[in-house]
């Protein structure tokens, strides 16, 4: 875990000569979140909670963008505690100035002391669609992401899955700060029937992006 | 015998193309015609020439101040072919034509300058000008008639009916280059416009034994009251007129992508995580988004009035409501008490002497 926090770090840093490069525009962002996880396998129902943190780098080239996004914490109930780990490599195309589509896989594991890690992989199509409250100030978002082909590590099984975002961005005027207030829920789902799990966070992200 | 026959039909043509092609000539044409041969002292030909180009009628004819000039060289060519009767005849032509007619020095020897200056002066004679188609306010505007004299003499001008009965004497006394003759459009009480009908100004030009020698008439037709209005001004168009209030159109545009992802987060979860039951906290973003989705609503001020546009119409609708109360006024004023006269061509009689 330590060495995926490095990696997402060594992501956001490495992306920041690009911001330099006149043709790129790179936003970066760190933020944290309330997250709910709902896990069912077969008749076994558990529910965990707790906070994560992450990070993303979203570079802009024209009507090319990417996205990278990782966050790590702990969920835990009364019981049970779980460590768990999350990230995304998205490569999108700005349809039209308010819809971006998206195509990348995403991943996310959970890590039970004493017990091998569980991991669901998805490659996912994705839609977003912004819409302006307050011009260059606040924006809401509906991004929604369908799940084309998956996996599940153990017991290793396809998966599918999709999940939503919406939210809203807030930028400050003449300055390089932006907020995010955004809730998500995702849903994977092994191709056995038996095992689903659900994920739901309420996320707060501050991020900088160089004025242009 | 084919040349023959070629003989004749050129002969034909030669003949009846001729005085056609004489005839195809302007007024114009001959009188320049007529003016070089009195130049080249060619006399008998400009005369013949000058008397064809006054003969032209109608639309050939020779516009009036052509007409002056080529009476004014038929006169001198008279003169100088020792014709002095005929030459005062035409000369006495010009000046009941064009009393204000004066002959270039620069062009006719002293000889005819004299001749013509003497005519001028034993010939007494008006004319007028009066507008074709007024409107006065009786007693406080006046119809203004010029006169133009050939000579310093005496007239007399009277406003009179068709019948001959005067009902105003406008003037009576000398006249040298011209005159303003003004009637106020009253009778000779001077309280009281003429009823509806055909009128005349009549100016009598009257030689050094106050006989008469010349009346110019010039007709008047009056009528009470018949004036045209003028047209009411068009309200402003919309196309001019900004909108008064703020309109809904922004403040739903903003509004709308907050209700839609508002909406999202509350719908979402249960299409995308079937069969869970999603976190009431997620009412915390929709909330949010929603509250700011109604800020943006009111930051647009829909519905609001706008000063600035509100002003901008309010100009434009009183200055048309000032055009049209202004032309009603004079719409008004144009119809009580106002006098048409409508004045047609003068007539220039000149009685036989006893």
């Amino acid at each position: 875990m330590t060495r995926a926090l490095v990696l997402a770090i060594a992501a956001i840093v490495a992306g920041a000569p690009l911001a330099a490069q006149s043709r790129w525009n790179v936003s970066f962002g760190v933020g944290g979140g309330q997250e709910i996880a709902r896990s069912r396998i077969g008749t076994t129902r558990e529910r965990v909670s707790g906070l994560v943190l992450g990070g993303e780098v979203v570079a802009t080239r024209g009507k090319l963008v990417a996205r990278l996004r990782y966050g790590q914490g702990r969920v835990t109930n009364d019981t049970a505690g779980r460590d768990v780990a999350e990230g995304e490599a998205l490569l999108g195309y700005k349809a039209r100035p308010w819809l971006t589509v998206w195509f990348g896989p995403h991943a996310r594991t959970f890590v039970v002391p004493g017990q091998s890690d569980r991991r669901w992989l998805h490659w996912s199509g994705r839609v977003t669609a912004r819409g302006t409250l307050f011009p260059g100030r606040v924006e809401s978002f509906v991004e929604l992401w369908q799940g084309i082909t998956g996996s599940l590590n153990r017991p290793a099984e396809s998966a599918s899955g999709g999940g939503a975002e919406a939210g809203l961005v807030l930028r400050l005027a003449r300055h390089p700060v932006w907020g995010r207030l955004a809730y998500r829920i995702e849903q994977g789902r092994a191709s056995g029937g038996t095992r689903r799990e659900t994920v739901e966070a309420i996320t707060l992200t501050v991020g900088f992006v160089p004025l242009r | 015998m084919t040349r023959a026959l070629l003989f004749v039909v050129a002969l034909s043509f030669g003949v009846l193309g001729a005085p056609r092609a004489a005839h195809a000539q302007s007024a114009a044409a001959v009188l320049a015609q007529g003016a070089r041969a009195y130049d080249d002292l060619e006399l008998d030909n400009a005369a013949g020439l000058l008397r064809r180009a006054l003969a032209f009628q109608g639309a050939a004819a020779l516009a009036p101040a052509d007409a002056a000039r080529a009476l004014m060289y038929l006169a001198a060519t008279e003169l100088l072919r020792e014709h002095a009767d005929s030459a005062r005849a035409v000369a006495r032509r010009l000046v009941l034509a064009d009393p204000r007619f004066r002959p270039d020095e620069l062009v006719f020897p002293s000889q005819v300058l004299t001749f013509y200056e003497g005519i001028r002066r034993a010939t007494p004679v008006v004319i007028g000008r009066a507008p074709a188609d007024t409107a006065i306010r009786p007693g406080t505007e006046a119809l203004a008639v010029r006169l133009y004299a050939s000579t310093f003499h005496d007239v007399t001008a009277t406003l009179g009916t068709e019948a001959g009965r005067v009902v105003r004497t406008l003037y009576s006394g000398p006249i040298g280059d011209s005159l303003d003759l003004h009637w106020n459009g009253l009778d000779s009480s001077g309280t009281a416009s003429p009823p509806n009908g055909r009128y005349a100004i009549t100016v009598t030009s009257l030689d050094r034994q106050r006989r008469v020698v010349r009346i110019l008439r010039l007709p008047l037709e009056v009528t009470q009251g018949r004036v045209d209005t003028l047209p009411h001004p068009a309200p402003p168009a919309d196309s001019l007129l900004r909108p008064e209030r703020q309109s809904m159109r922004p403040a739903l545009r903003a509004f709308a992508p907050a209700a839609l992802a508002g909406v999202a987060i509350v719908v979402l979860p249960g299409v995308v995580a079937n069969g869970e039951d999603a976190s009431a906290a997620r009412f915390v973003v929709g909330g949010t988004v929603t509250i700011a989705g109604i800020a943006a609503f009111f930051s647009h001020h829909p519905g609001k009035s706008i000063p600035a546009n509100v002003a901008h119409n309010r100009t434009l609708r009183d200055a048309w409501r000032r055009a049209d109360t202004e032309i009603t006024r004079r719409n008004a004023e144009r119809v009580r008490g106002m006098l048409g006269i409508r004045a047609g061509a003068p007539v220039l009689l000149t009685p036989e002497a006893p």
